[in-house]
């Protein structure tokens, strides 16, 4: 039985490129992005919802079908939403909603985009972020919020 | 590995089935690979098949993990919808031709492509990937493109 070393060397390389890749999207995964200077987003929220904005924070979660992670969004978002007066959120479903996905450029679910007060996007993230990172934005948009008035 | 009873629309699957399943397809892409031999291709595309035309419940992989190895486990079923991995079943079945059409003309298609199954077979069974989320909303936004909206 001989080894084809074409076959080991495929075998060793892609292994190490399926780590590599899962252990670098699993630290960014759910991790929120600044994306306060992104280029002429600005949405008209309500206008194009119908739903009311957060009084400080407003968590827009872009959703599909099938989507486990999705699921897991929605549950610590909600919670946070419950609990704090001034954070609402949003769940789109993202195949229902394609002009929105396109406009953001969102590429997988769950996508949720972080509005300020005024309905201006100061982040995003893609996958499922930790209650911790949430609470952690929410108190810093707060922050820069009573800091600029 | 599904809890719920029999029935003909199966809407969940067991997710420790489906990374069990993975695991093998994993093992044997990689004999396959190691030995340069298509014949293990062939059977792993067979079951790539069962599982992309009858569901992944049907596949011999799930079947073996139902029997034998469920019944051992102390963890509870881990329901998750079908659609997502029945999708990734016809993914590795495109794989599987394409490495066997690598295979007929002795060209690297054969490695490559039987290297990509098995990477995502390994993500699959080692960190649960999901990769039917991220194809999903990719595809639904190309063909809402391609067909015109009315």
């Amino acid at each position: 039985m001989s080894l084809s070393t074409s076959g080991v060397l495929t075998l060793v390389g892609m292994t190490a490129l399926a780590l590599a890749l899962a252990m670098f999207d699993r630290r960014r995964r759910g991790r929120f992005r600044s994306a306060r200077h992104s280029s002429a987003e600005y949405v008209e929220w309500q206008n194009r919802l119908g739903r009311h904005l957060g009084q400080d924070v407003t968590f827009v979660q872009f959703s599909s079908a099938f989507c486990a992670p999705c699921r897991a969004t929605r549950l610590t978002l909600a919670d946070v939403a419950e609990r704090d007066p001034g954070v609402a959120h949003i769940e789109i479903d993202a195949e229902s909603h394609l002009d929105l996905v396109r406009e953001l450029n969102i590429l997988s679910t769950p996508t949720t985009i972080v509005l300020d007060a005024k309905g201006a996007t100061v982040a995003r993230s893609v996958g499922a972020p930790r209650k911790d990172q949430v609470l952690l934005l929410v108190q810093g948009i707060r922050n820069s919020q009573s800091s600029s008035q | 590995m599904s809890i719920t009873p029999r029935s003909s629309q199966q809407r969940n699957v067991d997710a420790r089935g489906v990374r069990f399943s993975a695991s093998l397809t994993a093992l044997v892409l990689a004999v396959a690979l190691v030995l340069a031999n298509p014949a293990l291709v062939v059977i792993q595309g067979a079951v790539f098949a069962i599982g992309a035309l009858l569901g992944p419940h049907r596949s011999p992989y799930s079947l073996l993990f139902r029997r034998v190895i469920a019944p051992r486990l102390y963890s509870p079923a881990e329901p998750e919808p079908i659609a997502p991995p029945q999708f990734a079943q016809s993914v590795g079945l495109l794989f599987v031709l394409l490495a066997l059409v690598g295979a007929l003309l002795s060209s690297p298609l054969f490695v490559i492509a039987t290297g990509l199954a098995f990477a995502a077979a390994l993500v699959n069974a080692a960190f649960g990937y999901c990769l039917g989320c991220q194809m999903y909303l990719l595809i639904a936004r190309t063909r809402r493109r391609l067909i015109p909206a009315k």
